[in-house]
């Protein structure tokens, strides 16, 4: 297992700048997720350090090596796609153990590592399959088992949940994260999805339009995002953003509340006047969604025992000082 | 009343199925069916040697005579000769071809259309072509200082080898064309997976696209023996099944049956010639099926 370390790591496609001078470090044993909207990098980033993209600018480096001008496939790497690109004319036992053949493995030990591999992916009744009679799921696990079946220095994943249904998602996360520990593997891990990389990175590193935006654990880019687009990218529902003026802090400053630290008042007590627009009830919590006097809508997070307000109602938005981030509004970058 | 208006619905739906399936059966039946059981027919009549004989029913010795000939045996092993010839050949080199232009450059495209432009060049034209290139005075040989004799296509070791020429020249286009689409229907990403897995490129040549696209050999392998079967444009312009016969492949041995320069038409004969072919290629074409087919792999 290994280091990956990313230095002004540029891509060009003609005029595009899909990487923009990309710096990242990634520790051994550690899982990095790259998270960012659609077009915003990550996956190119995470192809060139697979090798399949070429780099215009910049170093990557896999362990103690400069990989730039290695071919993928001597880059000691093991890659799960999106689509998990698993051969359709191999079945699942040769799918897994395909990695191995082309290094020249033995026999005898390509059977036990494969067994092995499928064992603890709980593939080992499905080996003589072939994907196509399988499941999203299973196919899933047969393009895991395809990376973990060698040791190589990193794993890289491209968007590997995507495809999986919600439920299925959601207990494939755990556990990825629990064989992440297991192998003790360095993984980089591409995701759109902000939920998968609070939950499953060590560190999150967010991207847009090619530039790195942040990079830190999950927990301290929640509560301290670098500027309004990392604010508003983290958290479900999204952070609300007041302008300064209706804060009464004057216009160069935007006021960033999460919507569990907004507090719904009378009309009569201090705060942001705001009209309820309407409730959404999701049965462990209540969205109360309000319009400010200039038309932002802010999300109220509110629990159920609290009574709610009714829809249209006049009302005053409270929020602790402590709790409340400060952009500046030309630049969008945190203040304080 | 209303399950008679529900029978009533089926019945009138199922006439309209007929009324337009008519069209089509019509026309199978008149060029289809028609011609084949005639040919069966035809086959069971002697043809007498002069015109304005009376022709005699023979039956089957008539198919038993003829297959049994040494002419027939000829023409077959000259026809297995010349598939042979060709669709190896042809498949190889439009594989090869088709690898070549598989890829993302810039003005591709010209070679892609230079490498199918054979597909819209008719028989008759390659075989003209060819004819002009192979010819002793002002063909191509002459023109590079060699003359070998006899000409080319007059040397009974070397004609079939010259029509098979412009026969994998005139198909390659076809072959390039199924084998390009096939090609391109591989997705991407399985050749990432196999670059990150370890294989180069000659490793993922062997483990990823010629088995991706086995069904497309398959049935450019299949189509091409068809082809190769019923070739005869080139034969009859180039070669006219000579030298001493050693072009003449079956449909060319039906051809002259029918022909009236040196003898009378045989049609019986012919008949039986054609049935045959019929029979050879519908055979060939099982036995592929059953032995190549076992290593196409279909992506499901």
């Amino acid at each position: 297992m290994g280091r990956v370390l990313l230095q002004g790591v540029t891509k060009k496609f003609g005029d595009v700048t899909a990487v923009d001078h990309l710096d990242l470090e990634v520790s051994d044993r550690e899982f990095l997720v790259l998270l960012g909207p659609s077009g915003c990098g990550k996956s190119t980033a995470l192809r060139m350090i697979a090798g399949l993209e070429e780099l215009t600018e910049g170093t990557i480096t896999i362990g103690d090596r400069v990989v730039n001008d290695i071919e993928p496939k001597d880059r000691d790497l093991a890659m799960v796609f999106q689509s998990y690109a698993l051969y359709p004319h191999l079945s699942v036992r040769k799918n897994i153990e395909f990695p191995l053949r082309t290094r020249g493995v033995p026999k005898d030990e390509r059977a036990a590592q494969v067994e092995s591999a499928a064992e603890s992916l709980g593939l080992a009744d499905l080996l003589d399959r072939k994907p196509g009679q399988l499941s999203g799921g299973q196919r899933q696990r047969v393009a895991l088992a395809r990376a973990i079946v060698r040791d190589p220095e990193a794993f890289l994943m491209d968007e590997p949940l995507s495809n999986l249904d919600a439920k299925l998602r959601v207990q494939t996360r755990a556990e990825l994260v629990e064989l992440q520990q297991r192998l003790e593997a360095t993984v980089i891990y591409v995701t759109h999805d902000q939920v998968e990389a609070m939950t499953m990175g060590d560190r999150i590193a967010i991207m847009k339009d090619g530039v790195l935006q942040q990079v830190g654990p999950p927990q301290e880019v929640y509560e301290r995002p670098t500027n309004l687009f990392v604010a508003r990218f983290i958290g479900t529902p999204p952070m609300n953003t007041i302008p300064g003026a209706l804060a009464g802090i004057g216009p160069d400053t935007v006021i960033g509340v999460r919507p569990e630290h907004l507090q719904v008042g009378a009309p009569t007590d201090d705060g942001i006047d705001a009209t309820v627009a309407v409730i959404e009830s999701l049965g462990h919590e209540r969205h109360v969604i309000c319009r400010l006097a200039d038309a932002t809508m802010v999300i109220v997070r509110q629990a159920t025992e609290i009574v709610p307000p009714a829809m249209g109602d006049s009302v005053r938005l409270r929020y602790d000082d402590a709790h409340a981030h400060r952009f500046d509004a030309a630049t969008e970058q945190r203040v304080g | 009343m209303v399950t008679n208006s529900r029978a009533q619905r089926r019945r009138r739906e199922a006439s309209l199925g007929y009324l337009l399936l008519l069209p089509a059966v019509t026309v199978f039946a008149v060029f289809i069916f028609y011609p084949f059981l005639r040919n069966f027919q035809l086959g069971f009549y002697l043809n007498p040697p002069f015109p304005n004989l009376p022709k005699r029913w023979v039956g089957f010795d008539q198919y038993r005579d003829i297959l049994g000939s040494d002419s027939f045996v000829d023409s077959l092993k000259t026809t297995i000769a010349f598939a042979f010839l060709t669709v190896p050949a042809g498949i190889a080199l439009g594989m090869a071809l088709a690898v070549a232009a598989n890829r993302k450059l810039k003005g591709i495209g010209i070679y892609r259309t230079i490498f199918s432009s054979t597909v819209a060049t008719s028989v008759a034209v390659a075989a003209v072509i060819f004819s002009m290139l192979f010819n002793p005075i002002v063909g191509l040989l002459p023109w590079l200082g060699v003359n070998p004799t006899p000409p080319i296509i007059e040397n009974p070791d070397l004609a079939l080898g010259a029509v098979a020429l412009v026969t994998v020249w005139q198909t390659l286009g076809l072959t390039f064309i199924l084998l390009s689409a096939g090609l391109q229907a591989i997705p991407e990403d399985l050749y990432e997976a196999a670059a990150l897995d370890g294989a180069g490129a000659t490793t993922r040549f062997w483990r990823v696209t010629l088995p991706m696209l086995s069904p497309t050999l398959f049935f450019a392998v299949v189509i091409g023996s068809i082809h190769a079967f019923q070739s005869f444009g080139q034969i009859d312009i180039i070669t006219n099944g000579g030298p001493f016969k050693r072009t003449n492949v079956l449909t060319y041995s039906i051809y002259s049956e029918l022909t009236t320069a040196n003898h009378a038409a045989n049609p019986g004969k012919a008949a039986v010639l054609a049935i045959a072919l019929f029979v050879i290629t519908l055979g060939l074409t099982l036995i592929q099926m059953r032995v190549l087919e076992r290593r196409v792999h279909y992506a499901r």
